[in-house]
């Protein structure tokens, strides 16, 4: 029996074909979602861009004319608000400094303490359930010179200055305001941390001859340092927007000292209506918030902690 | 069973159709939203003041002591008209900003507007009703005593804008700052200080800003009962350049050439600012001065912190808004003094600070005729008088005719059941055209006003001089009126 085997008619290999991508029920399920993003992020954000090349007039109906790039040209030439970013770079720094340091020290007291843990927690996050303003508003009362208690304890102390009256004064009872009010926060985030740290590897390192720095450094922190990423990275696109306890108090002042970006940004939209240049003040603050989350979860991806 | 193949979407679609649907729901917002403003109900009456009973209006204001009187008042109004009025009080830059983006909206949410002239008039004289057209209109009851019984320049200042002349609100309120003291005090050590500094000590228009300066002193220096003789609203706020332009105008400086005119009828473009000039600097070397002997924590209050520490005993004497006069009687019940503030080398000069009350101009025919007669009511002789006696606030009359009243010049002498009152006799001088102080009324104020105290608070913390401040401040002005106003 004779087999011939005849070759097969060439063929070209059958070329890629661009694969759409099919996303199904579930892209059906995101569409309400998507809509609603939509309405409240996508239609405002495009309008700010918009609003950053654009006079607006509001008489009349909103009305946008045309103003190139005069806006942009000005944010990066105006040395008031460099001033501005420097300050809110400090006062970021600080904040959200102390808040972390502060707030992990509190937890790890709390972490040890036996008795009595739920109720002093609950006391001790009571100032985060204040709002800002209304923080604001305490602060300027307790530093109040003529009635205000810290005002009068300073002055038993030999303190007779008025507290936001001076520069430095005023600039560090604002950031002592918002770490008061959000200490608590970290305070409960690493204490959530805290908790889950298996004992068997503290024992283990207890047995392996650890003193407690040596367990906090090279156990405990390395145990918690995704939970505390998650403190930092909530509390820093926070710190960046810092408003209303500045609005209350010193707006600004003195001298400019506590004269933040949102400070400036709402100056500028909504006592000068210069809302051209706001926006584009606005978009540069847009992206300094979304680098620093970036940053943050960059991090929070190479320590494999996102999934 | 059919066969039903469903049809995948893709990603493209899907983000489409979000962005269609977003700008359909957008759209149809809008659209139901201007669907819903209805005029108000002209009912068939022979009763002028009942043609709109049944509507209800919304008047915005700044929080200040004559609108919660009337706030506090209403009823009469209700009774008088059958109409009902929410009264919504902010903070004065949260009620700009209520206002201008209610004027944006085009749909008068506010009908009823507390038209700052600095903040309100000025930028958004375009948004507001020409009141001219309804206090015409014979259909409406008619403003008793017509326009000219408010006081001449707050008229002006309060209601107009520009060249022509148009009326845009009606006179509401006329805080002023003027010399408050304790007369107790005062009297006390009348002979003493007299003695000391040579010269009288007594407040009043021949006193000076230098006298006022070392009367000042004399008393943190010598009074037990105070621990300074002055105190000022000199925060980083408006209040700083409220209290500092009493000085500049003493001192003969001003704003911008022109200064009457430009104080009390306004322009668009007021030309280059003047506070680089050697009266300006002059004015600001003196009150550099003179905060340096106030109490310290003068840079801290602003005008809601400045009574407060005044009726706490903080300090002798104080330029306050005349309207705080209520509050410190209470506290220093017949202890109180008043007199228009120091003259310096031009003249003395009083800061009006008052408001007008008027309609947007986006309202319908029949809620601007309805709102009409919230103007009328609110401004009228007998709301002015009951304003006087509120004891929840109340500030002093914008009529003529309200300080000619029996009862109201009784009540300028103690005990008196009107305590505002007791400035009269002051205030008719602080209000002489020669005497009042009138700062620029321009669309851009807001921002220059925010330049001229960030710069003064700047050179009260040391990091400017007088000079270089003025001239900073005179700078920064001069571009911010060249990039002129888009309304």
């Amino acid at each position: 029996m004779t087999t011939t085997l005849e070759t097969p008619p060439r063929t070209d290999p059958p070329r890629p074909t661009r694969r759409r991508p099919r996303l199904g029920f579930s892209a059906g399920m995101m569409a309400p979602g998507i809509v609603l993003l939509a309405i409240l992020s996508i239609v405002p954000l495009l309008t700010i861009i918009a609003m950053s090349f654009s006079r607006v007039r509001l008489l009349g109906g909103v009305g946008f004319d045309g103003a190139g790039l005069t806006y942009w040209v000005r944010l990066f030439t105006d040395i008031d608000l460099a001033m501005q970013w420097v300050r809110t770079i400090v006062f970021f720094a600080l904040t959200v400094g102390l808040e972390m340091l502060l707030g992990l020290i509190f937890a790890l007291c709390l972490w040890k303490l036996m008795r009595g843990r739920n109720a002093i927690l609950s006391l001790f996050l009571l100032p985060m359930f204040v709002a800002p303003v209304i923080v604001g508003l305490l602060g300027r009362f307790l530093t109040d010179s003529t009635f205000g208690l810290y005002s009068w304890l300073l002055g038993l102390i030999g303190y007779q200055g008025d507290i936001l009256g001076g520069q430095y004064s005023a600039f560090a009872a604002v950031v002592a305001m918002d770490i008061w009010e959000w200490t608590p926060l970290i305070t409960l985030i690493a204490l959530a941390g805290l908790t889950s740290v298996p004992a068997s590897v503290r024992e283990a390192a207890a047995i392996d001859g650890a003193n407690p720095w040596q367990t906090l450094r090279h156990v405990i922190l390395p145990s918690i340092s995704g939970v505390l990423l998650v403190a930092l990275l909530i509390r820093s696109m926070d710190a960046i927007r810092y408003f209303d306890i500045i609005a209350v108090t010193t707006n600004g002042g003195p001298a400019d000292a506590t004269k933040v970006v949102p400070i400036r940004l709402y100056e500028t939209a909504f006592r000068f209506f210069d809302l051209g240049y706001a926006a584009a003040i606005g978009l540069v603050m847009l992206a300094v918030t979304i680098a620093i989350a970036r940053a943050f979860v960059g991090v929070l991806e190479r320590k494999g902690l996102t999934r | 069973m059919g066969n039903s193949v469903s049809q995948p979407l893709d990603r493209r679609a899907v983000l489409r159709g979000a962005l269609a649907g977003g700008a359909a729901l957008a759209l149809g917002g809008a659209a139901g939203g201007c669907a819903t403003h209805q005029d108000a109900k002209r009912i068939a009456t022979d009763n002028r003041w009942r043609q709109f009973a049944g509507t209800t209006l919304n008047f915005v204001s700044e929080s200040t002591a004559p609108t919660a009187a009337i706030a506090d008042n209403l009823d009469p109004f209700v009774e008088l008209t059958g109409i009902r009025v929410n009264i919504v009080t902010l903070e004065l830059s949260a009620m700009t900003q209520k206002v201008a983006l209610d004027l944006a909206g085009g749909q008068s949410q506010y009908q009823l507007i507390y038209a700052d002239p600095y903040n309100v008039l000025a930028p958004y004289s375009k948004g507001l009703v020409d009141l001219r057209e309804l206090a015409e209109d014979p259909s409406l009851p008619s403003m008793e005593g017509g326009f000219d019984d408010f006081i001449d320049t707050q008229f002006d200042a309060a209601g107009k804008f520009g060249d022509g002349d148009e009326v845009f609100a009606i006179p509401y309120d006329c805080p002023t700052i003027i010399w408050q003291y304790r007369a107790d005090l005062f009297e006390k050590y009348h002979d003493r200080m007299a003695a000391d500094l040579g010269f009288d000590p007594t407040p009043g228009l021949e006193r000076t800003w230098e006298q006022y300066f070392k009367i000042a002193n004399w008393f943190t220096r010598n009074a037990d009962e105070v621990p300074y003789g002055t105190g000022h609203q000199a925060k980083q706020h408006g209040s700083l350049m409220c209290d500092f332009s009493n000085v500049l105008w003493a001192f003969g400086g001003d704003y911008f050439a022109d200064g009457e005119r430009v104080g009390r009828f306004g322009v668009r473009d007021p030309g280059p600012c003047q506070l680089a000039s050697d009266e300006a600097i002059a004015a600001a070397e003196f009150y550099h001065r003179l905060l340096s002997i106030a109490d310290p924590s003068s840079i801290s209050w602003d005008w809601n912190g400045l009574s407060p520490a005044f009726r706490a005993g903080r300090f002798a004497m104080c330029p306050d808004w005349h309207e705080n006069a209520a509050g410190n009687e209470e506290a220093f019940p017949g202890k109180m003094g008043y007199a228009p503030l120091p003259k310096g080398p031009a003249r003395s000069a009083n800061h009006y600070g008052g408001t007008g009350i008027s309609i947007s101009a986006n309202t319908l025919p029949n809620e601007r005729k309805a709102a009409w007669l919230f103007v009328v009511w609110s401004t009228s002789v007998r709301t002015q008088l009951d304003g006087l006696k509120s004891e929840v606030g109340g500030g002093t009359p914008t009529r003529e005719s309200v300080y000619g009243l029996p009862e109201v010049k009784a009540a300028e002498r103690r005990p008196s059941k009107m305590p505002n009152i007791l400035t009269a006799p002051t205030m008719r001088q602080a209000w002489a055209p020669e005497n009042i102080g009138l700062r620029p009324k321009i669309p851009m104020w807001n921002e220059c006003e925010t330049t001229i105290y960030t710069q003064l608070s700047r050179m009260l913390a040391g990091e400017l001089s007088p000079a270089d401040a003025m001239r900073e401040a005179a700078t920064r002005i001069d571009r911010i009126t060249e990039r002129g106003w888009v309304s």
